[in-house]
């Protein structure tokens, strides 16, 4: 694009992410706390606690605790002994893909609804007619769910074992429950970018209690519940700061998920009046943490390319990203669409109202500069 | 006070243990609560900028080009296995006298263990130990520094360039360590490091990776931030928190060691009254940061190694066996090179780590010293009481 050499809107960068970081006195309470107790990882009274809590919050019979998300995957798929492959959206976390390479698990993508950007049900079923992969794995992106009960049905049918990787589900609810709650184990993150923090923790959720000692000893935490046989550990601990940071921002975690939906009520309101973008609205949820915001970008009608008004973004220091629709062999037009087409904005603790507004006014003039430009080159 | 004057007090046999809190062979050195509170305040505003200054001071002080952070050492060994494995080949040659989990971090990496022997007198890998091992499917060559003391880095670079296998270290026990005049970080191709509580730099939990090279740094940073989609790429970066901690550990580190060689010297004094007992001695001509005590049950020690760590575990001292049992010895659900290895497995019978960190004071030593002279004394009767027990 030819952007004339201009004074960036942002005088601070505005990221991704949702940037749920305590507040310097809860950090300070937090970790004097430990100072005096001089405990500091390997299964401590904080992490205790953290699982306790997470149990509570989940409903779930276990929550174990991890140092991150690819290694609570990991350790969930080593646990159910998931071999070969497993099936996956194609858009979705990389996250995902890592860890099933670290697993030697081939991912037999599958393409997306374009609608929601979640897993194609119909597409799944006819991948299964000719294959049987290892195990059925659901994302649930960007604030939303992906349809956990067909998906569970289709894993009956097929005598496949189901889970669900909702490292962005935190908080989310469907009917009431966990996104993947009806599934064998489901995978929460508590990093930087996620509603909840938990200095880039993450954990497993379970009600299955077999499943949750195989977790706690591929963990490899000292003194958590009777030793079971496991083929390798993981070293996946959690520390206590960790699980410090965690227990402060789930106190909070009804204040962030508010500052979200009206950060994301503003962002769909601002961009209804810009044509060619449509915000990615959460619909299967009946609850959302809305920890991100996605939209897609119809080029055609809005005059500008998805990457060229990312690059636009960037110049005013506001960061956005392509959506991870994954690499894959086969053509998948959702997933292809998606890839081509949507991209996240930001979203959390350090965005304001006014911070959207800004945003908004940048995109709405980068499509109007664009059709001006061409009008006057016609 | 060690005040144990029959067998009956001891608490293996239901008396008061010695400890009201346990005595562990882990560091858990604490700095000062506003020195870690000051190098972690940035991270709160400016989340990574911790991690990056770690990183920076890590890198000087291994005097070496490059350190790149992650979560945990397990990982930082794993990841570098993957970047660093010749393409096609698949075995790892490795010590099976070392860290518990080190073939498990192996099995992660799609690569098998091939176990060699280590040297008897520096109870680690060797040039003439790995030597046998390496073939035409060795992918890689890893090093790991002893508990006490390093490794023979020259022979171990020799032997790796003579048949142009890449070297790496696990040098987890060695961050202080100095050999031939350089600091341990800048040997072999990388060298991996552990910020777990329980080591000579309490990071809370973390790990690290030093190298010279920075086509490799590059690399092992990408596959750490999850960068990429080739294999080994995991999102496992150190978070700021545990960074902090590191760092202010890292300035009290010279007045850490001074405390450790003063324990060190303790145990060593202590200890030349206890005929039976050999302390593994630090190599004083090098630097070295006198952290891990560690003695050897001579043939006159005349209880079981098992009975005495039992007895001392029962006192609240925390001893442990040194890397019992061999790795190759136990059982592995993944695939691996099976071999014997008599020498490892012997020695893995005669070592124990004894309590050491900053919980550890001089009448703790003396205490534990003396229970050990206790215990020695009264062996026969431990013995008999000890069985009477098994039988009832």
């Amino acid at each position: 694009m030819n952007t004339p050499v201009m004074t960036p809107v942002f005088a601070r960068d505005i990221a991704l992410g949702q940037r749920n970081l305590p507040s310097r006195e809860q950090y300070d309470a937090a970790m004097r706390d430990i100072f005096e107790r001089r405990y500091y990882t390997n299964h401590g009274p904080l992490a205790r606690e953290f699982e306790a809590r997470l149990q509570r919050f989940l409903d779930a019979r276990h929550a174990i605790c991890v140092t991150n998300a690819t290694i609570g995957l990991m350790m969930a798929f080593d646990a159910l002994g998931v071999r070969d492959s497993a099936l996956v959206a194609a858009p979705g976390n990389p996250a995902l893909r890592h860890a099933l390479t670290w697993c030697g698990i081939e991912a037999l993508t599958c393409d997306a609804d374009i609608g929601t950007g979640h897993l194609s049900i119909d597409h799944a079923s006819r991948l299964l007619a000719g294959r049987k992969p290892g195990a059925l794995i659901g994302s649930s992106l960007w604030g939303d769910a992906c349809d956990a009960a067909a998906l569970c049905r289709l894993g009956e049918l097929h005598g496949i074992p189901v889970l669900f990787d909702s490292l962005q589900a935190f908080g989310s609810t469907v009917a009431g429950a966990r996104p993947g709650a009806a599934g064998r184990m489901e995978v929460f993150s508590f990093g930087l970018d996620d509603v909840l923090y938990a200095g880039g923790g993450a954990c497993v959720a379970t009600d299955d209690d077999a499943l949750a000692a195989r977790l706690r000893n591929i963990r490899s935490s000292y003194g958590a519940g009777a030793p079971v046989s496991v083929d390798k550990t993981s070293n996946g601990r959690m520390s206590e700061a960790q699980a410090a940071l965690g227990l402060v921002s789930l106190d909070r975690y009804a204040g962030r998920q508010a500052h979200n939906r009206e950060l994301f009520e503003a962002w769909r309101d601002r961009l209804a009046g810009v044509e060619g973008i449509r915000v990615i609205e959460p619909s299967r949820v009946d609850v959302s943490n809305h920890q991100n915001l996605v939209c897609e970008v119809d080029a055609d009608a809005y005059g500008v390319t998805r990457d060229e008004l990312i690059e636009r973004l960037a110049a005013h220091r506001v960061e956005s990203r392509a959506v991870f629709a994954g690499a894959h062999a086969q053509p998948l037009p959702g997933a292809t669409r998606i890839g081509a087409a949507w991209m996240t904005l930001p979203l959390g603790a350090h965005v304001s109202v006014a911070d959207i507004d800004a945003i908004c006014n940048l995109i709405a003039q980068t499509s109007v500069e664009r059709v001006g430009s061409r009008g006057a080159a016609a | 006070m060690m005040d144990k004057r029959s067998v009956a007090d001891l608490a293996l046999f239901g008396a008061r243990p010695l400890f009201d809190t346990p005595k562990s062979t882990s560091n858990l050195v604490q700095p000062p609560l506003e020195r870690f509170l000051a190098y972690a305040h940035p991270g709160l505003t400016a989340p990574g900028s911790v991690t990056r200054q770690f990183e920076a001071r890590l890198a000087a002080f291994h005097d070496v080009e490059h350190c790149v952070s992650f979560c945990s050492g397990f990982w930082a060994l794993a990841v570098t296995m993957v970047a660093l494995a010749l393409p096609g080949r698949r075995e790892v040659v490795m010590p099976s006298l070392t860290y518990r989990r080190m073939a498990d971090v192996v099995a992660w990496t799609g690569l098998l263990p091939r176990f060699c022997e280590v040297d008897a007198h520096t109870l680690a890998i060797s040039a003439e130990t790995a030597k046998a091992c390496i073939g035409d499917d060795t992918a890689l060559l890893l090093g790991v520094h002893p508990i006490v003391n390093c490794c023979d880095v020259e022979g171990l670079s020799e032997l790796a360039s003579q048949h142009g296998v890449p070297l790496m270290f696990d040098a987890v026990e060695s961050v202080y360590e100095t050999v031939s005049g350089s600091k341990i970080g800048r040997f072999g191709a990388a060298e991996v490091f552990s910020l777990h509580a329980s080591k000579l730099v309490n990071g809370f939990e973390g790990g690290y990776v030093t190298t010279r090279s920075a086509s490799l740094a590059a690399k092992l940073a990408a596959l750490r931030d999850g960068a990429t989609l080739e294999r080994g790429a995991i999102d496992a970066r150190l978070d700021d928190t545990h960074a902090a901690m590191a760092l202010a550990n890292l300035d009290d580190l010279e007045a850490q060691v001074e405390r450790n060689r003063e324990r060190y010297l303790r145990y060593r004094d202590a200890l030349h009254a206890v005929p039976g007992t050999r302390l593994l001695n630090f190599d004083e001509s090098l630097k070295t940061s006198y952290k891990n005590i560690v003695v050897e049950l001579l043939d006159d020690w005349p209880l079981p190694r098992s009975l005495t760590i039992e007895i001392l575990n029962a006192e609240r001292i925390l001893a442990r066996a040194y890397y019992w049992p061999a790795l190759h010895a136990k059982p592995m659900a993944y695939p691996h090179v099976a071999t014997e290895l008599p020498q490892t497995v012997s020695l893995s019978g005669r070592f124990a780590l004894l309590p050491c960190g900053d919980f550890v004071t001089p009448v703790d030593i003396d205490a534990c010293v003396a229970l050990l002279s206790f215990m020695r004394q009264h062996a026969a009767e431990i013995i008999a009481r000890a069985e009477s027990r098994e039988a009832a």
